[in-house]
């Protein structure tokens, strides 16, 4: 490095440190607060996606879905086909859901909510609505006559769906379920609340009731659902279509329905508001560092006077509003992470589809730091520029 | 004696208030090597305006301004930079000093565009010393007096050993004692070290400080 060159980085170290130290800290703040402001509603809104996805993955399809091939009600051969399945290589765990036909009712309350029969040990494996009781607990293997319901169709003060619900069924209750027009009681053994309505919308009995009421689809179900080691089940789908099952074979992003818009909606209103908050960051940055630099107009004229190169004097804010930057960034950044993230992760958004934490992708940290500091940057060259072209006597005598 | 500064029919114009106004009118004049000169005349005569031409810090409408034989006025900003840099020096009334940067740093300043920062500062030492503030290297221009900030300005303008110094009314603003003390030092190096010296004043009494004096009227030599 030239000595010319040094002197940039020279004068720029003295303004920081014996530049006012109010208005230092006040560029900093500001520059934090920009920068805490363009990740913080990005990452909430990454948060709900992210949150709403893995809803969907724990409590209703898991990384993998299968249904019966078309035209075909069931999967035959229920235990073979899941033994190929599980010996697939990146399968973890996996679990049938036989859906069964029939209404369910209480009181004079009647509806066409989903029943399902699991194996309440298998179900544990592949979704977490065992761990999301409210009221009793979940089934076990043996139980006969017993059910789980949702929290939506329990009902009760301030749920959702409470219209559409038995209004405040409690455990120990009976329920009717009507197979073909025949009842059968079953007892409530628990209430699950997942915080998604769509899975809070079902009702589980075990597999060996089932097999007892409805004998003729033993061995038979209507979907599969599959955990895989990693998060990228790509791979595992193809493995598991190259076994030429008599099956559909879905990944959870092709079975989600409705909430695959509702992320998508997510998505674009997060882009909208990222490039909203892009602009106000770069507006606040621009004038926070240009005002900074403009109020310097005298001592810029007073170093061409002396001749000192503009180069250097451009240089010199330009390090100084990247210096800005890197410490705005950085105090931002600490914010972030060591004040709103653990904050949010204890005391999460509670919206009616998941828990929604804060979550910021390398990429999107990296590309709006990036921005940050390259709007820092245009921001001390451009004043800097301008004032060293201006007429040397004017910058000096304020004219 | 050898000329070392030559003005040749300058005019400045400014634009004011929708009308023009003639600061310089025609004005020429030659600084011999060595002299000490001063200008002086009232407010709004033009002295100042001629002083920022001669130093290169502004560019007059029309006429020239000749430094040890080069013409100027021509030449890119590059060249008057480096020609400011090396071989001119200059005073600002109001010192003009960098308040971030400490007495000992606003002297290294000129001379670190040119050589290393050891040799700047050994340059920078030696001549706080020569103005009187000794001890007084570290402390930043709001730490120190009028008159001893005007020193640093003074050492400032020296650093690069320029051949011409210009000083623009560089007592308006210091006591009658700190004055003085400019002006000795004034006297110094320009007997003592052979600096040209051209100083813009309206105090009579320094008048007597001047080799050649002369007097500017509504923009013209009076």
């Amino acid at each position: 490095m030239t000595s010319q060159a040094r002197l940039s980085f020279y004068l720029t170290l003295k303004y920081l440190q014996r530049g006012r130290k109010w208005t230092l800290f006040l560029i900093l703040f500001l520059m934090s607060v920009a920068f805490v402001n363009l990740i913080f509603v990005s990452s909430l809104f990454t948060g709900i996606i992210d949150g709403a996805n893995k809803q969907i993955i724990d409590t209703m399809t898991g990384n993998i879905y299968v249904t019966p091939s078309d035209g075909q009600d069931f999967i035959n051969n229920k235990d073979s086909v899941l033994k190929k399945i599980a010996d697939v290589d990146g399968v973890e765990s996996l679990s049938a859901r036989t859906q069964v036909p029939a209404r369910l009712g209480y009181k004079n309350i009647r509806g066409n909510w989903q029943i399902l029969a699991i194996s309440p040990e298998n179900e544990k494996q592949v979704s977490i609505v065992a761990d999301k009781m409210i009221e009793g607990s979940f089934l076990d293997v043996d139980d006969e006559d017993q059910i789980v319901i949702g929290r939506q169709i329990a009902g009760g003060d301030n749920v959702e769906e409470n219209a559409f619900s038995f209004k405040g069924a409690k455990v120990g209750e009976k329920v009717t379920v009507l197979f073909d027009g025949m009842p059968k009681e079953f007892t409530i053994k628990g209430i699950f609340n997942t915080k998604f309505v769509d899975s809070d919308k079902r009702a589980f009995i075990t597999e060996k009731e089932l097999d007892k009421l409805i004998p003729s689809i033993k061995d038979k179900t209507t979907t599969i659902v599959i955990r895989t080691k990693t998060k990228d089940e790509t791979k595992v789908l193809d493995r598991i279509k190259a076994l030429n099952l008599d099956v559909k074979v879905y990944s959870w992003q092709e079975a989600t329905g409705l909430m695959k818009s509702v992320a998508s909606s997510f998505l674009s209103v997060n882009v909208l508001i990222t490039l909203v908050g892009i602009l106000i960051a770069a507006v606040t940055v621009f004038i926070v560092i240009y005002v900074d630099i403009i109020n310097k107009r005298k001592q810029i004229g007073i170093l061409r006077a002396i001749g000192i190169k503009p180069y250097i004097i451009i240089a010199s804010y330009v390090i100084l509003s990247a210096v800005y930057s890197v410490i705005g960034v950085l105090i931002g950044s600490a914010v972030f992470y060591f004040v709103l993230v653990p904050y949010f992760g204890a005391h999460p958004f509670s919206l009616p589809i998941c828990d929604a934490t804060l979550v910021l992708s390398k990429t999107d940290y990296i590309s709006r730091a990036e921005m940050i500091m390259w709007v820092s940057v245009i921001s001390g060259l451009i004043p800097s520029a301008i004032i060293t072209r201006t007429k040397m006597l004017d910058a000096i005598l304020g004219r | 004696m050898e000329s070392i500064i030559k003005v040749e029919n300058l005019v400045k114009i400014y634009h004011s208030g929708g009308s023009d106004v003639k600061a310089l009118d025609d004005v020429s004049i030659e600084v011999a090597a060595g002299e000490f000169l001063m200008i002086t005349g009232r407010n709004g005569s033009g002295k100042s305006t001629l002083l920022h031409q001669m130093a290169l810090l502004d560019l007059p409408n029309s006429g020239q301004v000749i430094i040890r034989g080069q013409k100027t006025c021509h030449l890119s900003e590059k060249k008057r930079i480096d020609l400011r840099l090396r071989q001119l020096g200059y005073i600002f009334q109001e010192y003009a000093l960098i308040p971030e940067l400490s007495a000992l740093e606003n002297v290294m300043l000129p001379a670190m565009m040119i050589g290393t920062s050891k040799a700047a500062m050994k340059r920078a030492i030696f001549l706080l010393d020569k103005v009187g503030l000794k001890n007084k290297e570290n402390r930043l221009p709001s730490e120190l007096s009028g008159g001893e900030q005007q020193h640093v300005a003074i050492a400032r303008a020296l650093v690069n050993e320029p051949k011409i110094l210009f000083a623009d009314e560089p007592t308006a603003n210091l006591d009658t004692t700190a004055s003085k003390r400019v002006l000795e030092i004034f006297k110094n190096l320009n007997k003592k070290d052979g600096i040209t010296i051209v100083m813009v004043t309206h105090e009579e009494e320094e008048l007597i400080y001047a080799g050649r004096k002369i007097r500017l009227s509504d923009g013209r030599l009076a």
